[in-house]
């Protein structure tokens, strides 16, 4: 059983076994090699293939079905092999052109002289003259000037001197019998790994592996990184300093080899490759001899041989006669055992250099696996607050496992299979991730459609508070319990917008404001907002939120942030405090409230003080205002009277949990606050020139923003918060392990 | 000495000549002049034809053109030029004389009398 290709030879098409176009396209490539140094070469080549094809369309005219490897042998026994050619035309061509013939005889004679070789080039030869010169494969003096020349440069000028001093000489090909060619029949990139494989007799999947590695290490140096960076706040985390340099350099070199290493198009070539085609002129053997012996070489390769290289092998064997598989047998044990030696040798380094990085690979591929449980643990807990009812739990589970499942299966899959030099056996495994992975991205947009149903309805609850006038004239807004420090505890801690209680979750989606009072007393008044699915869900949701706080005279202190009881679900509660401060009086805002609550909003009221001119931007006045700072209400707005009181104590007091270094240096803090705050101060400046310019397209936003989801507004606030934070990081980190986005 | 080499040495010196006596008696196509040379009792593997007969015709010696073909795409035809028959002519006078020389050498009783003595012996 053979399979039989159509090929378009010289303007008609064959039918051809491939066993035989194969043996063909051998011919016509060494006759290629043998007029190399002829004038009319191609010419040559042409008439000549087009009298095979004439002969090819005979024979079918005949009534053969197709072109077979005996028609092949006897048609290429008939015009002649290049061995008989070479003697054939070598004294008639003295004759005629005995220019080219003493440059042939240059190359064999002279071997020793240093040319550039203008057989063989990709710029100008000089790698391949060198080569020559050395009798080694030229990618390895090319990868050698493009490593030079990627490290300091020098080679490129080597390059052109030496191109420039090198006389140019077309040197004969196939001095060498091994040549390092990328192999296209087993590629999984480019075929680089596998022809160095075949280069050095190694197993396919030893360099291989070790090309892979900066995907593999680069997914688990990610993993790790980002689990590190989440909860253990490790700037730079081992991980990256062993792989990331290491993986890098793999790939450079991946892509060098690629572009430098000439692929092995034709059969010729191929066996070149294995090191199984000899100098053509000092060949003897036919090249059926030679395919045998690739073939008995490649059942002992057994393995990493791929079944078509064996069929084609046992079927060449089938003409071969019993003489030459005598010889073949005689012979490639005798080949193989001097490369073999050092074959086996590389490959045993090359095992014991994968070991160790196998050994690497699993133990972070482990810890990473640990980490994520650690934290899936963490998050779990979390998803009750979000997702109601079987329905949303089933959708968010298959979401889960299929959009995120599939593609690490299959990835994990395909690089296990390919490794190991599988060939794809079947493509519905394929299209079974493929329709699993839509699966899960269709019950993702379920999810999310029927999540955003329960936030489609919002409503507001108004509630004045009773405030008792502080004797003193200045209320001060603190957190509860600002002074119980909280340590780190072993495991988990999320920091941010969220905190999971046993059984409750606390968020801190609440707004603080200032605003002038109408009459000379204080008020405080809570506006309660949530979402539901309904009217009457949104209001029980309302009604279930808790959310206090406590006056001692002149403190006001907040609860930390809006408990929901068990049972409830996170449908974007949230809390609007408004403080209104009559004129005369004072107010002093914590700081670890303002970095508590997501966002002080003084839209209301405008400064009186901040240096600045007449025309109070209220974006901009509210990058001036400082917690911390005692405040006094005047008519035209609030002005900053006091110092900042020790500033020092309020860091203490602040949420401690967010001071990861409070004994870091004050001084240097304080600068860097203030740099952030020009900077912002800028960034405000540039976007009111900006909003300047095109007043309509603002207003139009704006009108957007009112109008639009909940949602939206929620994370923009939430944005906002980040962009207040002096702690953007651990702010940024707690957002990720915000519900909302779970 | 390898006698296979020197056949084939002598061979090829009068391959030129005689493909260019084939192709002067009007034009041919390669295979057919590797059978008329066959039936000759001259054999020569087409692959040598081909190389050859490109040299001749880049020298100027021969030209070709292109005959339809009642099967599949056009062939090529060798043709003579003038040139060419001059340089015929040059290696016929050259055979010939090659030929009086050979033939006088293997049979010295036609014109030499005395065999037994070298020939660079005699005097005059």
């Amino acid at each position: 059983m053979k399979k039989v290709i159509n090929i378009n030879f010289q303007g008609r098409v064959i039918p051809i076994e491939e066993s035989a176009f194969e043996l063909l396209k051998a011919y016509t490539d060494s006759l290629r090699r043998c007029f190399a140094q002829e004038e009319g070469k191609d010419e040559i080549i042409n008439d000549i293939e087009s009298r095979i094809a004439e002969l090819f369309g005979e024979a079918l005219k005949k009534g053969s079905v197709c072109i077979t490897d005996e028609q092949v042998n006897a048609i290429i026994d008939n015009m002649g092999r290049p061995e008989d050619l070479e003697q054939g035309t070598s004294a008639t061509g003295a004759e005629t052109n005995s220019g080219q013939k003493i440059a042939g005889d240059d190359s064999s004679a002279e071997r020793g002289k240093l040319y550039r070789d203008e057989n063989d080039k990709i710029i100008g030869g000089v790698c391949s003259g060198i080569a020559n010169y050395f009798k080694i494969d030229p990618s390895i003096i090319r990868v050698a000037f493009v490593l030079t020349t990627l490290g300091w440069g020098s080679g490129v000028l080597l390059y052109v001197v030496l191109w420039a001093i090198l006389p140019g000489s077309k040197l004969q090909a196939g001095t060498r019998n091994k040549r390092l060619f990328r192999n296209p029949d087993e590629k999984v990139v480019a075929g680089v790994a596998s022809g160095i494989a075949s280069y050095f007799d190694i197993a396919v999947w030893i360099p291989r592996l070790i090309f892979a590695l900066p995907l593999i290490t680069g997914l688990g140096a990610s993993l790790i990184n980002a689990v590190f960076n989440v909860w253990f706040w490790s700037d730079e985390p081992i991980s990256r300093i062993v792989f990331s340099s290491f993986g890098g350099t793999l790939l450079i070199i991946y892509l060098v080899l690629w572009a430098i290493i000439p692929e092995a198009k034709s059969a010729s070539e191929k066996l070149e490759m294995r090191g199984e085609k000899i100098d053509l002129n000092s060949i003897k053997t036919t090249i059926q001899e030679d395919l045998h012996a690739f073939a008995t070489r490649a059942e002992k390769w057994g393995k990493e041989v791929n079944e078509k290289a064996q069929d084609f092998g046992k079927d060449v064997s089938q003409t071969v006669t019993s003489s030459a598989q005598h010889a073949s047998s005689v012979v490639t044990p005798v080949a193989k055992s001097g490369i073999s030696r050092i074959g086996t040798a590389i490959g045993l380094v090359f095992k014991a250099f994968f070991m160790f990085i196998f050994g690497i690979i699993a133990l972070a591929l482990l810890i990473a696996l640990v980490a994520i449980l650690f934290a899936g643990a963490a998050v779990f807990p979390l998803k009750n607050f979000l997702l109601d009812g079987f329905n949303q739990q089933f959708l968010g589970w298959v979401f889960l496992l299929l959009f995120f499942g599939t593609p690490i299966i299959a990835l994990v899959t395909s690089l296990i299979r390919r490794m190991m030099g599988v060939k794809s056996g079947n493509k519905y495994m394929g299209y079974a991730f493929a329709g699993m992975w839509v699966m899960g991205l269709f019950s993702g947009m379920l999810l999310i459609s029927d999540i955003k149903k329960d936030f489609s309805v919002r409503v507001r609850e108004k509630q004045e508070n009773t405030l008792a006038q502080p004797s003193t004239g200045k209320v001060f807004v603190r957190l509860k319990d600002a002074n119980i420090v909280r340590q780190f505890g072993p495991g988990i801690h999320m920091t941010g917008l969220a905190r999971l209680y046993k059984d409750s979750i606390q968020i801190s989606n609440i707004d603080l404001r200032i605003e002038k009072s109408a009459d000379s007393l204080y008020h405080l008044t809570t506006t309660r907002i949530s979402s539901g699915k309904d009217d009457q869900t949104a209001a029980s949701n309302l009604a279930a939120m808790q959310f206090g706080f406590q006056q001692q005279d002149s403190v006001l202190m907040l609860d930390r942030g809006i408990i929901l009881p068990p049972g409830s679900r996170f449908r974007n509660q949230q809390i609007i405090l408004t403080v209104q401060v009559p004129v005369g009086k004072k107010i002093i805002v914590d700081r670890a409230v303002m970095k508590k609550f997501f966002y002080l909003n003084l839209s209301n009221i405008s400064f009186a003080e901040v240096d600045g001119g007449d025309d109070w931007e209220l974006e901009e006045s509210k990058e001036n205002w400082r917690s911390g700072v005692e405040y006094l209400m005047t008519e035209s707005g609030l002005k900053k009277t006091g110092v900042p009181l020790d500033e020092k104590n309020w860091e203490d007091n602040g949420d401690n949990e967010e001071n990861f270094s409070p004994d870091a240096p004050k001084s240097r803090r304080q600068l860097e606050r203030e740099l952030e705050r020009k900077n912002r101060e800028l960034e405000k400046m540039k976007k009111e020139l900006d909003k300047s310019a095109e007043p309509k397209k603002v207003a139009k936003q704006q009108s957007a923003k009112e109008g639009g989801s909940h949602v939206m507004w929620w994370l923009q606030s939430a944005l906002n918060r980040v962009m207040h934070s002096t702690e953007d990081k651990a702010v940024a980190a707690g957002y990720i392990f915000h519900p909302k986005l779970i | 000495m390898d006698i296979q080499n020197t056949q084939s040495q002598m061979r090829k010196g009068v391959l030129e000549f005689c493909i260019l006596s084939i192709i002067r008696q009007g034009e041919v196509y390669p295979s057919d002049l590797v059978e008329k040379m066959k039936s000759a009792n001259l054999h020569i593997l087409e692959g040598t034809l081909y190389p050859l007969l490109t040299r001749l015709k880049n020298a100027g010696v021969l030209t070709y053109r292109w005959v339809e073909s009642n099967s599949g795409p056009p062939r090529k035809y060798f043709v003579m030029t003038d040139q060419g028959l001059q340089f015929y002519h040059e290696l016929e006078l050259t055979w010939k004389e090659l030929a009086d020389a050979v033939a006088t050498l293997t049979h010295p009783t036609v014109t030499d009398t005395n065999p037994n003595t070298p020939s660079s012996d005699q005097p005059e």
